[in-house]
């Protein structure tokens, strides 16, 4: 991940399907699901399955694309494991790859978001709608823009103990957050996550098959997932009701609750969108994750270490598909001097569009 | 004078919608089997999916639910404009729209702040609703 220039999508991401391989021991040929997120510099379009397929030499018996912005990844895990425990499939890659940085990104792009008729009034990129929200989460709750570099600086911190972090060796302080430069007002720049290239696989497959792989298994004991599909009609649209329902549905599958996570890896494209994961999560009332963060309960060794690789903001924008990635390590054991020690659960998220899509992973040992 | 920024492309079901703006007049889509009014302008009802509907005229006040200002250019046309606001109005009876706050400095505005539309003559068929304080 990070700047790769002469890289393509496709070979991002099949590089990553290569290295997802070799991590669980398996052999290619046991892979017969393909369930693919075609990146924004993707040529395919909804045909991406078929040809990451086709250049991976893989025939497979379940396959399909889906595009939900930062809520694919989820999305594609838990289809996986429908199709597994359906009997459609029994081990399903599940590919992301984009070489957003460097292969002509297209997120700061005019009418780059789906409200093109928003232009009208000068509404363009992906900052606008999670602006809003944080508007008026300031407005009602008194939250305040130092509250949301708290998250900017936490993560980077976490992004310290990570090499592979694109923002790694580059701490940041509030002070640093507070003058950087105005974006999209209330949102500076180091509220705003990175535009990076790279490629993340997820291999899914039966806990009983996984039970003797290289690795040790990471089990997902509850998802979630669910959309506003209206904006406009819906006055609390800004908020993201359909996420407390998402939330709500994984902590019931999997019988455990906020109090229970040793880990939490949550969607950041913006500061703002980690307070209404905590609000919707139940780990604080609605309107008081501004203070929560501002005391430091994301930070590793704290309440609820939160983004532990650095997340979309330091770590690289990978669609969310990293936040799962590092839910995996963190489980495993795996993640060097930014180990939650002894950690046992996680959870992750992820959201797109305009607000619309969500969902979540509660992670397992 | 040209007018260089995006305008509504009217060939999507809209144009009744615009030809009031035209008019100075805010209308919304009014359900006739059910009443709903629904937004964004649609085919069928958002709550029991009739076609049928009459465009009726909003008093075109309201208040604002939320609002940003834009530093960084994302649109050409747009950059002169830097730096402007973007607003989230919820119009009274109806729901919230995507609009701009006109006559006010961006210190000035508030949450919950009563505005009431104004018509941006854009083209000589296209005219944009934005709203002002309400003094
Ligand atoms: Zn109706």
């Amino acid at each position: 991940m990070g700047k790769r220039p002469g890289t393509t999508a496709l070979g991002l991401g099949l590089d990553a399907l290569s290295l997802a391989i070799a991590d669980a021991g398996i052999d290619k040929s046991e892979i017969d699901g393909i369930l693919t997120h075609p990146g924004t510099t993707s040529r395919e379009g909804a045909n991406h399955y078929l040809r990451l397929a086709e250049a991976a030499g893989i025939d497979p018996r379940y396959a399909g694309s889906k595009s939900m912005g930062g809520a694919t990844a989820g999305a594609l895990v838990q289809e996986a494991i429908m199709a597994i425990d359906a009997g459609l499939a029994t081990t399903v890659a599940c590919v992301f790859g984009d070489a957003a940085l460097t292969g002509g990104q297209r997120f700061n792009s005019p009418n780059g978001d789906p409200g093109l008729s928003w232009g009208i009034w000068g509404m363009f990129g992906p900052q606008a709608n999670s602006a809003l929200g944080a508007r008026r989460h300031m407005s009602l709750y008194g939250t305040t823009s130092e509250q949301l570099g708290a998250i900017s600086v936490t993560f980077r911190e976490h992004a310290q103990l990570s090499p592979d972090a694109v923002m790694y060796g580059k701490p940041i302080s509030l002070e640093d957050h507070q003058s950087s430069r105005w974006v999209v007002e209330p949102f500076h720049l180091l509220d705003c996550c990175l535009i990076s290239d790279g490629g993340v696989a997820i291999i899914v497959s039966s806990a009983e098959r996984a039970r003797d792989l290289a690795k040790p298994p990471v089990h997902v004991a509850g998802m979630g997932q669910g959309y506003t599909a209206r904006k406009s009609e819906a006055e609390d649209w800004w908020y993201l009701p359909h996420q407390k329902a998402v939330l709500d549905e994984a902590w019931a599958m999997s019988g455990l609750g906020p109090s229970d996570i040793d880990v939490a890896e949550l969607y950041d494209n913006f500061t703002f969108s980690v307070l209404l994961w905590l609000e919707h999560g139940g780990f604080v009332e609605r309107g008081e994750s501004g203070a929560f963060v501002a005391e430091g309960n994301l930070k590793l060794g704290s309440t609820l270490p939160t983004n532990t690789h650095g997340g979309s903001l330091s770590d690289a924008y990978m669609q969310g598909w990293t936040h799962i990635v590092e839910g995996v390590r963190q489980i495993r054991g795996e993640a060097g001097p930014r180990q939650v020690p002894g950690a046992e659960t996680c959870l992750t998220t992820g959201r797109g569009m305009a607000l619309n899509t969500a969902n979540a992973l509660v992670l397992t040992k | 004078m040209t007018y260089d920024k995006p305008l509504p492309d009217t060939s999507d079901g809209s144009a009744p919608f615009w030809e009031g703006c035209a008019q100075h007049e805010l209308r919304i889509q009014e359900c006739s089997a059910c009443g709903h009014r629904r937004w964004p302008i649609g085919p069928v009802c958002t709550a029991c999916l009739s076609p049928e509907h009459t465009w009726v005229t909003l008093p075109g006040t309201g208040e604002v639910w939320s609002w940003i200002v834009y530093h960084q250019s994302f649109n050409k046309a747009w950059e002169p404009d830097l730096p402007y606001n973007v607003a989230l109005i919820k119009v009274d009876g109806a729901h919230t729209m995507i609009s701009n706050l006109v006559d006010v400095e961006p210190d000035a505005v508030h949450v919950g702040q009563r505005v009431e539309v104004v018509f941006e003559d854009a083209t000589d068929e296209i005219s944009i609703p934005k709203f002002r304080p309400v003094s």
